[in-house]
């Protein structure tokens, strides 16, 4: 148990340092943000991937070995004590002389059930236990702590995740799972002071192999549940319609999300990229196109060109005006919100959920249900009754006292 | 609606002002009668308080538990709850001089929040939510109780007043156990809370646990009174380095509750 606290300790220590580092950043980023020795040395603890970090990983190791042995070793003397129903050898938490009616202060102090017996010297014996099931809350909880760290760790290892984004209309494969999500409409519900209530896709999705397909809405915290997949309304962005002309005459024309690229159809090496939307574009000087509201009432595009991976320019373009490169021209148009669509599968999420569970019930057992023990022996001046109580025995000794009419001495 | 929601919180206010003085009076005067004066007050206090809360959300149409100035005032409250339920359960009211200054900081802190009542966004839209913060409310107030108690326990023998304080703390191995009794009361609905806010973040964010600065610090503080529980086992540890780690817990708790916000990055930082 020394151990388990020094672990426990060691691990509560682990996690506040890795919560002061922002993790996931590279090494010129730490640099930048401290100095490059601190990086090197955040590089080399691997504090920039602490909670997947080998060292983190053992910590937990060793708890979970440590609790197991433990929880083992424990099981023999539960099962033995749960069985007990004779007097018990332990020394009282209090004791009082001279009852007359032992009965009376059992049922005093809730105990119902009394077994009757004799004493090795064949003198009358009464017994009672309460809150029996108390002595399990440490191994329950331990068990639930076990459970939660296997089932988290397991869906860390082999849960997939996935992401799809369009705007309505558009259909994307679902990452290598042989799904294809079509996104059938989103709306964004604004409230009257212009706040968002709420974002709803309708989503449909097709096993390709069997050809079956699945509807369902998705909002934000009302996931959907599809071909053992979970659906998550994730974000939101802009998304419009990029037309290329070619000397004059339609080329191309897709939905493009902000962030996205579009090679020229016959020119792949000139690719247009959509940076950025600014739904009610402001030039705001030293900081550049800004937007003023989340409103469609001056829609502003930010786009660069490319050619042979090469930046050729970079500019902001309002409905109606077009950038010409060469003999292609290139609009933007019908701005629309595109959705974010999360998708995960994570087999081992319920045994975490489980193992939760399980521990909350073990710690009420360990808290709230305290092994409770009364026993009397018939001796020639009346009853000497006796109470333990594992835990909390100071409390029970008072109003074991109290019931008994006795004072603390 | 909302002015009156203003009123009620200055009354609460000063409510938990006076009985804090109150009890400040009790000890400094030596009287018992005095303590019911406080703990009178101090009831009083809690029940205005919960009318300022109630109002605030029939005015707001939902759970007034989803910014800091609503959640520094459910964090008083549960303080408030839980320091009289232990005070009136084990005849403490020496209880109350130390737990009301504790309540009344907080309060302190509600007050200088803004109370502009925003429309949610979707993401806290959730029943999940109401059930994670109202959890976390009883399970902080419970970690401030014993908290106060392990400072009482710390205190307990540098008192030179062998008389009236003497009598009215219990002995050291009832305030370990009575310490214990609201860590395990915290233990558990932190336990809770920490269950209902991985539900949440999985349906709000598809990640149930996701190592954000405050959920590791709840989880460090979920660990710090683990250590507190297994401390106390043995019997040489019981009481004083018990009633260290109650002191370090409700320092971790406070720091998950503003320190996270307010130093550390994270989607918990609109909260
Ligand atoms: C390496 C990890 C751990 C080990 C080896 C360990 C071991 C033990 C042992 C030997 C006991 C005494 C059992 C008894 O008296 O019946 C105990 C009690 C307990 N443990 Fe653990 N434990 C570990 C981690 C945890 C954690 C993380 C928690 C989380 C809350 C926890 C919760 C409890 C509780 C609630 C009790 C009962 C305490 C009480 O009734 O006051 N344990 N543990």
């Amino acid at each position: 148990m020394r151990f388990a606290i020094v672990l426990l300790v060691v691990l509560a220590i682990a996690c506040s340092i890795a919560s002061l580092v922002t993790q996931g950043q590279s090494y010129e980023w730490y640099a930048q943000r401290y100095s490059e020795r601190t990086a090197a040395l955040i590089i080399a603890l691997r504090l920039d991937d602490a909670f997947h970090s080998a060292w983190f990983i053992a910590i937990n190791g060793f708890l979970c070995l440590n609790l197991m042995l433990c929880t083992l070793q424990q099981l023999p003397g539960l099962i033995k004590r749960t069985k007990a129903h004779k007097l018990p050898s332990e020394m009282p938490d209090a004791q009082a002389e001279g009852i007359d009616d032992p009965e009376k202060l059992f049922v005093k102090l809730g105990m119902r059930t009394i077994v009757r017996g004799e004493d090795g010297e064949g003198r009358e014996t009464l017994f009672a236990a309460k809150n029996r099931a108390g002595i399990w809350g440490a191994f329950v909880c331990h068990i639930g702590i076990l459970l939660l760290i296997v089932g988290f760790s397991l869906g860390q290892m082999t849960h997939g995740e996935f992401t799809a984004y369009g705007v309505p209309g558009q259909t994307r494969a679902v990452g290598d799972t042989g799904l294809a999500l079509t996104i059938d409409d989103f709306s964004i519900g604004l409230r009257e002071d212009d706040t968002v209530e709420q974002y709803e896709s309708k989503i449909t999705v097709t096993d390709l192999k069997s050809g079956a397909s699945e509807t369902a809405s998705v909002s934000v915290n009302n996931p959907a549940d599809l071909f053992g997949m979970r659906f998550y309304q994730n974000s939101t962005g802009w998304a419009a319609k990029v037309s290329v002309l070619k000397d004059g005459l339609p080329l191309d024309s897709a939905v493009v999300c902000a962030g996205e690229l579009l090679p020229i159809k016959d020119k792949p090496e000139l690719i247009v990229y959509f940076n950025a939307f600014y739904p009610d574009l402001v030039m705001v000087s030293g900081v550049g196109p800004s937007t003023a509201s989340g409103q469609l009432n001056n829609p502003g595009y930010l786009y660069s060109v490319y050619y042979n991976g090469e930046l050729l320019g970079m500019n902001v373009l309002k409905d109606g005006e077009v950038v010409t490169i060469d003999e292609y021209t290139v609009a933007f148009s019908e701005p629309q919100s595109y959705t974010l669509i999360q998708i995960k599968r994570d087999f081992f999420a319920p045994i975490a959920l489980a193992g939760g569970v399980v521990t909350l019930i073990g710690l009420f057992l360990a808290f709230y249900l305290q092994p409770q023990k009364l026993w009397g022996v018939r001796e020639d001046a009346g009853w000497t009754v006796s109470a333990s109580c594992r835990k909390g025995g100071k409390l029970f000794k008072e109003r074991f006292l109290n019931a008994a009419g006795r004072k603390e001495a | 609606m909302i002015h009156l929601e203003n009123v009620l919180f200055t009354i609460t206010l000063i409510m938990y002002l006076a009985a804090m003085l109150i009890y400040f009076v009790f000890i400094a005067a030596k009287k018992d009668a005095v303590s019911k004066v406080a703990v009178t007050v101090h009831i009083a206090g809690l029940f205005i308080h919960t009318a300022a809360i109630v109002v605030r959300g029939i005015a707001a149409g939902r759970l007034p538990l989803t910014n800091q100035y609503e959640f520094a005032s459910a964090f008083a409250w549960g303080l408030s709850l839980v320091s009289l339920l232990f005070i009136v359960k084990f005849k403490f009211p020496v209880l109350g001089a130390f737990a009301a200054p504790v309540t009344f900081l907080i309060i302190g802190y509600a007050a200088m929040q803004s109370k502009t009542i925003h429309s949610l966004m979707p993401a806290l839209k959730s029943g999940w939510l109401g059930v994670h913060v109202s959890t976390a409310i009883i399970a902080y107030g419970s970690f401030g109780v014993s908290f106060v108690l392990g400072i009482i326990f710390l205190l307990r023998d540098k008192l030179k007043d062998r008389g009236f304080l003497d009598q009215h703390i219990p002995n050291k191995e009832k305030l370990d156990l009575i310490s214990y009794r609201s860590a395990a009361l915290g233990m558990l609905f932190l336990t809770f809370t920490m269950i209902t806010g991985a539900i949440w973040a999985e349906r709000a964010w598809g990640s149930y646990w996701s190592w954000d600065p405050k959920e590791t610090w709840s989880l460090v503080t979920w660990i710090v009174y683990a250590v507190y529980l297994h401390l106390r086992i043995r019997r040489g540890w019981r009481g004083r380095s018990a009633a260290i780690f109650a002191v370090i817990g409700f320092i971790c708790v406070m720091f998950t509750y503003v320190g996270v916000n307010t130093l550390l990055p994270g989607v918990h930082s609109y909260a």
